[in-house]
C-alpha cells in the first residue's frame, strides 16, 4: 500500500457550500501540502478524515483503514493537530505531557525530550503563559512524540515567526526520515510548502484543482508575456490552460499551462514575442485564485 | 539534538540564489566532486537525511540525486546507499567546462553588443585572469 491517505468522491454539503466530490491521494512517506483560498474546504476535508463531522458520500481510507468502521485503530495510528487545541487546564507543560502520554503505548520519551529541546519548551513552563508560537509547538510535540504513522496538521504555522516555522519544518522532515511516516499539512505559507512539501494539492470552491509532486506542479505552469498587433484583441474565449492576468493596450500577461494546447493556441491566434517565465507556487496560487474570482479576462 | 549528525557540508541552498533548489543541489555536489572534496567511492547521505540537513523537501534531493546519477557522477546500490562514481570527478569537470563555455559565450555576446572587437575581448579575458582574486 503506497498511499497513506486516499479520499475518493468525498462530499459534504452545507447550506451555501459544498465540499467535493473530492479525490485526494497522499503518498506514504511524503509531506503533503494542502493549499487553497480561505473557505475552500481544507479544514472541512481534514476534519472529516479524523471523524469530525460525517460525510454525505464518498470514502476516506487512512493506512488502508476506513475512517468510519476502523475509527479506533485509525486514531491510534494517526494524529491530528488543530489550531484550536488547548491544554491550559493542565497547568504546566510537564503535567500536560505526562497526562497525554498515558493514552499512547507508542509514546517515545527520548524523542519527546529531543523535541522539548528543539522547541525550547520546559516541564516547568506554564501552558497559560506560553507564547502563541510555543503553544503551537506544544501541540505539535504532543502529536509527534506519539510517533504516529500519519500526522495531520491544520495550519500549524499560522502566526509563527520565521525561526519557529523553520524549527517546525525541520522536525517534520525528521519525522518523515524513515520513509514510513506521512504528514498532511494545510497552510497558507506557500513558500514553506514549496520548499518543504513533496506533494501538493490545491482545493478551490470545494474541488481539487491540481495535485501532484510539488516540483512538477510548479514546473507545469509559466507566466507568459506576449503582444498583439496594434488594436487587435485576443480571440475569445481563451482556451483551457490560459488565464489572462492583465493587459495594457497590446501587451498581455497570462498564466499558461504547458500541458494544455494554450501555447500553440497563442501562436496561431496572433500573439507575438511570447516569452515564458517560471512561477513560484505563490504566483501560481494567486493566478488560479484570480480565475475563480472572474478577475481575469 | 539526539539525532546523530554527519558532518556534511555543501554550500547553502537558497530560494534567493539562481536556479531551482534541486539545480542548486546538483551544482553544489558537482563542485564538491570536481574539487576533490568528495572522492570516488565516498558515500553520500540518504536523500531523506540530506533533505533534513538542507531543509528542503525529500523530493527535491531525490530529483538532484537522480540527475547526478544520470550524468554518471554518482551511483546507487540497492540497500547500501549512494556513492560517488569512479568517473565522477571527470564527469563533474566535463559538466563544469560545459557550463564555463556557456558563461563565456554569454560574456562575449555582451561584449560584442557593447561594440568590442575580438582582440579587445581577449584583452578583457587576460585582464580578468590576472585578477587572481576573482578566481
Amino acid at each position: 500500500m503506497n498511499n497513506a491517505i486516499e479520499i475518493r468522491g468525498l462530499v459534504k454539503a452545507y447550506p451555501g457550500f459544498q465540499l467535493g466530490p473530492l479525490d485526494l491521494t497522499v503518498p506514504r512517506g511524503a509531506i503533503y501540502g494542502l493549499i487553497g483560498p480561505n473557505g475552500a474546504g481544507k479544514t472541512t476535508a481534514i476534519d472529516m478524515i479524523f471523524g469530525m463531522g460525517s460525510n454525505d458520500a464518498g470514502q476516506i481510507r487512512v493506512l488502508g483503514l476506513d475512517h468510519r468502521s476502523d475509527e479506533v485503530l485509525l486514531k491510534r495510528r494517526a494524529a491530528y493537530v488543530s489550531p484550536d487545541l488547548s491544554f491550559q487546564v493542565w497547568g504546566k507543560v510537564g503535567k500536560t505531557i505526562r497526562f497525554v502520554r498515558g493514552f499512547y503505548p507508542g509514546w517515545d520519551d527520548a524523542y519527546c525530550g529531543a523535541l522539548m529541546k528543539a522547541f525550547h519548551l520546559s516541564d516547568s513552563d506554564r501552558v497559560a503563559t506560553l507564547s502563541f508560537g510555543a503553544r503551537t509547538k506544544l501541540s505539535l510535540l504532543l502529536a509527534l512524540a506519539r510517533r504516529p504513522e500519519v500526522l495531520i496538521l491544520d495550519e500549524p504555522t499560522t502566526g509563527l515567526d520565521a525561526v519557529s516555522r523553520q524549527q517546525v519544518f525541520s522536525e517534520l522532515l525528521k519525522a518523515v526520515e524513515d520513509g514510513e511516516r506521512t504528514v498532511l499539512i494545510s497552510s497558507h505559507g506557500l513558500s514553506d510548502i514549496e520548499r518543504f512539501a513533496d506533494h501538493v494539492g490545491m482545493i478551490r470552491s470545494g474541488k481539487l484543482l491540481l495535485e501532484g509532486r510539488t516540483d512538477e506542479v510548479v514546473d507545469r505552469y509559466r507566466l507568459a508575456e506576449f503582444f498583439t498587433a496594434d488594436g487587435a484583441t485576443l480571440q475569445s474565449p481563451e482556451p483551457e490552460g490560459l488565464i489572462i492576468l492583465k493587459w495594457n493596450e497590446n501587451r498581455w500577461h497570462a498564466l499558461l499551462d504547458r500541458n494544455s494546447g494554450a501555447l500553440n493556441w497563442l501562436e496561431t491566434n496572433g500573439a507575438q514575442q511570447i516569452s515564458l517565465t517560471r512561477v513560484t507556487l505563490e504566483e501560481l496560487f494567486v493566478a488560479l485564485a484570480k480565475e475563480e474570482e472572474g478577475e481575469g479576462a | 539534538m539526539t539525532h546523530e549528525r554527519q558532518s556534511w557540508l555543501i554550500g547553502p541552498i537558497s530560494a534567493a540564489a539562481g536556479g531551482t533548489l534541486y539545480q542548486q543541489i546538483v551544482d553544489r555536489l558537482k563542485r564538491e566532486v570536481s574539487e576533490g572534496r568528495l572522492k570516488p567511492g565516498a558515500a553520500l547521505p540518504s536523500f531523506r537525511h540530506l533533505a533534513e540537513e538542507l531543509l528542503v523537501s525529500v523530493i527535491t534531493v531525490k530529483r538532484a540525486y537522480e540527475e547526478l546519477e544520470r550524468e554518471g557522477i554518482i551511483f546507487r546500490r540497492q540497500g547500501l546507499g549512494t556513492f560517488v562514481a569512479e568517473q565522477g570527478h571527470d564527469r563533474s569537470c566535463e559538466a563544469k567546462v560545459a557550463a564555463a563555455k556557456d558563461l563565456l559565450r554569454e560574456g562575449f555576446r555582451e561584449a560584442a553588443e557593447a561594440g568590442l572587437k575580438p582582440a579587445e575581448m581577449f584583452d578583457l579575458a587576460r585582464e580578468i585572469l590576472k585578477e587572481k582574486k576573482a578566481l
